[in-house]
């Protein structure tokens, strides 16, 4: 019996060897082709013109030192996402690996036709993480990868990871990821969003105006910056179902994240209650989640927003006097007064003009509501442009930072 | 046989896992589409009622001593209605595992091993329940009590680590798609009880018989916790769930998860140790399955059974061609045999045979 049970184990792990053999070889390091970005633009002679960017393994070394490598791009004509990467298997003879892809991009073209078949194609696809972000770039999609050099990091994909983290403290950009988008896409009460890419080209203008509210006006493809890194995120992409419906530049996507409550702090610059053509630059920390309420008034949602920040003053002069507790609380009310104002014109551009529920601020009304039935009938997407917004900022400007 | 029996601690967990196994697999998402953003409310309210059942099953078993469910129909009807149930509850324990198993070997097919069939996939586990039923049925019972508590950190870690992503609004609307729906269709919702199976087998196996009522309301209890924790991060983490079919939706939840940089891909973690849950799943509903047809064939030797349990289970879970007709199988077919035989059947025999215990001993105190 002992000797049947050894030959039956044997037996067994032989079989599972060669039962599994087929899945461990797909997942081979030799047999894939590590995908790090995509990028979809419209085409001519097809559907789609989709775009890899790819690692070379080797660029990591035995040592686990990396060495400086440049990434490959390469592009097909297809019909359709899966379509493509079945071309490229076929063309560079491995087959393509999603899990590290960092980063989707879509051209404007292509995202103003909609872009809900491929973001399921995408989702359905186990080896796309949702974390995977999400851009839409106002130039050429293919440009915006070949242009995504970095120049602080030595490889691509570790320049990716760290992509998104500077909106945190910048508010100018948002992390958009396929899983959000995917959400919102599929949620009856909300929109989806993206971050707005684009290449960056210094435009020569006649207005020659200093205006520090001018800095926070900027949009991708917009933008003063200049440098060996052309491409660049600023703002946000805004979607009315799958179709890109319009942009919000750098301030209006501040709004936007401090209306999610997804900022660690921002600077602003609001106007010096001192002297009326000046501006004093703050650094904003949220004191406390935005509050948001809605009520439906005479069949119109009354939208309530409640935010809470802590200030410290960044911008000094020499004769600047932050220890006077009436001059802080001056400069407290200009914030507020400022940020209720933009976090208005926001929200209205979001319902009047854009008729597109981004912050998913029809989650809120839900409340008001007993049964599904209730909110069909009510159709909160038709609703959504009649909103009114009553905003109101608690900000307390603290003091400078060493300098007081 | 003193290392048959099982401390009360064990019980508890074991019908714990029955519940758990499932929720790993589809039940979350088959109750969210059932009601919808009602479904926290009626979660409480199955609960309630599932309470309420499982003390009145003791209530029904008390009366006799430490018979199970196959000594009662014995009792009730003879060694016919004996044969009757025990073919029942073996064809139940058995399809369940199947179609569990087949589900959830799907699942691992397409996220991991998308190039191997699914029979040998399906075979591992097959084999890991005939290994384990060699050994004891306490022994088994230990190791639910080692791989347990592994699962349900893994379903807490999974409620916390994606707090960020949470929209609590989507509790709203409150009654879902209405009253009706959520308190009279949604009692259909009950079947995520499915454990309670494992009372009608219980009481012989017992080292503390009369811990029964502590472990049914325990068992319940702690079930309702574990249900609410799944499914609420569930509806507060996604809208599609009421539209939209994934393969493994706590498996989606868990792709979320990132602590920082650092902790990434955590999912890889969680498909293991809910690996090991659906082993131990298996493993108790054939023992269970063994044990009945130990008992209604009146077998002393249940060693050769060993293999022949996981053997049928093997063939169910063949049995479906796709994993559509696996997932119509497990959400559709499965419920309405939980419903009548653990909600309808089980609770029938024990109220007849309660009521001839009744009538025999009224005719006992006339004479």
């Amino acid at each position: 019996m002992n000797r049947f049970k050894k030959w039956f184990i044997v037996i067994i792990i032989i079989l599972m060897l060669i039962a599994f053999d087929s899945s461990y070889d797909a997942v081979n390091l030799n047999n894939i082709a590590v995908v790090v970005a995509m990028a979809i633009d419209t085409s001519d002679d097809n559907a789609l013109k989709v775009t890899f960017q790819f690692t070379k393994p080797s660029s990591v070394s035995d040592t686990g030192s990396t060495e400086d490598a440049p990434s490959i791009v390469n592009t097909i004509d297809a019909s359709s996402i899966s379509s493509a990467i079945n071309i490229m298997n076929s063309y560079i003879g491995k087959e393509l690996n999603l899990s590290h892809c960092k980063l989707i991009v879509f051209s404007e073209e292509l995202a103003v036709q909609g872009i809900s078949d491929e973001i399921f194609t995408l989702v359905n696809d186990n080896q796309v993480r949702p974390s995977t972000n999400i851009v839409i770039s106002k130039c050429d999609a293919k440009s915006y990868i070949e242009n995504s050099k970095p120049i602080l990091e030595p490889l691509i994909t570790k320049y990716y990871e760290v992509y998104a983290n500077s909106n945190q403290f910048t508010g100018y950009a948002t992390d958009a990821t396929i899983g959000t988008f995917f959400n919102s896409l599929n949620c009856d009460y909300c929109e989806p969003y993206a971050i707005l890419g684009g290449l960056n080209s210094v435009n020569n203008t006649s207005d020659t105006t200093i205006n520090s509210q001018k800095d926070s006006d900027i949009k991708a493809n917009d933008s003063p910056v200049s440098g060996e890194l052309r491409s660049e995120n600023s703002g946000l992409a805004v979607f009315k179902d799958d179709k890109l419906v319009g942009e919000l530049n750098a301030i209006e996507n501040l709004s936007f994240l401090c209306t999610r409550n997804d900022i660690e702090g921002f600077l602003v610059s609001v106007p010096n209650p001192e002297s009326a053509d000046e501006y004093i630059d703050i650094y904003l920390t949220p004191a406390k989640n935005c509050k948001i309420s809605v009520s439906i008034v005479n069949g119109s949602p009354y939208v309530h927003l409640d935010y809470s920040f802590t200030g410290r003053i960044y911008s000094m002069t020499q004769d600047s006097d932050y220890l006077d507790a009436e001059k802080l609380q001056r400069i407290s009310e200009s914030c507020n007064s400022y940020l209720e104002s933009t976090f208005s014109s926001y929200l209205y551009k979001t319902s009047k003009e854009l008729n597109s529920d981004i912050n998913g601020i029809g989650n809120y009304a839900l409340s008001n509501f007993a049964t599904i039935p209730e909110v069909q009938d009510y159709n909160w997407d038709a609703h959504y442009k009649d909103s009114f917004f009553d905003v109101n900022v608690e900000s307390n400007v603290k003091s400078g930072f060493l300098l007081m | 046989m003193p290392d048959t029996k099982i401390t009360t601690k064990e019980a508890i967990m074991m019908f714990v896992t029955v519940i758990v196994s499932h929720t790993i697999v589809s039940l979350p998402s088959t109750i969210l589409q059932n009601t919808k953003s009602a479904t926290i409310l009626n979660i409480i309210y199955v609960s309630i009622l599932a309470l309420i059942f499982a003390y009145l099953v003791y209530v029904l078993l008390k009366n006799f001593g430490g018979k199970d469910i196959m000594d009662i129909a014995d009792y009730l009807g003879g060694r016919t209605l004996k044969i009757i149930v025990g073919t029942v509850l073996i064809t139940y324990f058995v399809t369940g595992s199947g179609i569990l198993l087949r589900n959830f070997c799907e699942g691992l097919k397409i996220i991991y091993f998308s190039n191997t069939n699914i029979v040998f996939i399906i075979l591992v586990f097959i084999i890991a329940i005939c290994i384990t039923n060699t050994f004891e049925f306490s022994s088994n019972m230990k190791a639910i009590s080692i791989f347990l508590p592994f699962v349900i950190a893994s379903v807490v870690l999974l409620f916390i680590g994606n707090i960020q992503n949470f929209s609590l609004q989507r509790m709203f609307p409150i009654l879902g798609e209405g009253f009706v729906n959520t308190f009279i269709t949604g009692l259909g919702n009950i079947v995520a009880f499915g454990g309670i199976s494992c009372l009608y087998l219980l009481p012989p196996l017992l080292k503390e018989p009369e811990k029964f009522k502590k472990i049914a309301l325990s068992s319940i209890g702690f079930s309702a916790v574990y249900i609410l924790l799944c499914t609420s991060t569930i509806l507060f983490m996604f809208p599609f769930f009421f539209n939209v079919d994934e393969a493994l939706p706590l498996y989606t939840a868990a792709s979320y998860i990132e602590f920082g940089s650092f902790f990434q891909r955590l999912d890889a973690i969680f498909l293991l140790i809910w690996m090991l849950e659906i082993c131990c799943y298996l493993s108790l509903a054939s023992q269970f399955a063994i044990l009945s047809f130990k008992k209604i064939a009146n077998l002393r030797i249940s060693k050769p059974l060993a293999f022949v349990i996981p053997l049928l289970i093997f063939a169910v879970s063949l049995l479906p061609k796709t994993f559509a007709d696996s997932r119509f199988l497990e959400d559709v077919i499965y419920k309405y045999i939980i419903i009548v035989v653990i909600f309808i059947l089980g609770f029938l025999l024990l109220v007849l045979a309660n009521l001839k215990r009744k009538v025999k001993e009224g005719l006992n105190l006339k004479k």
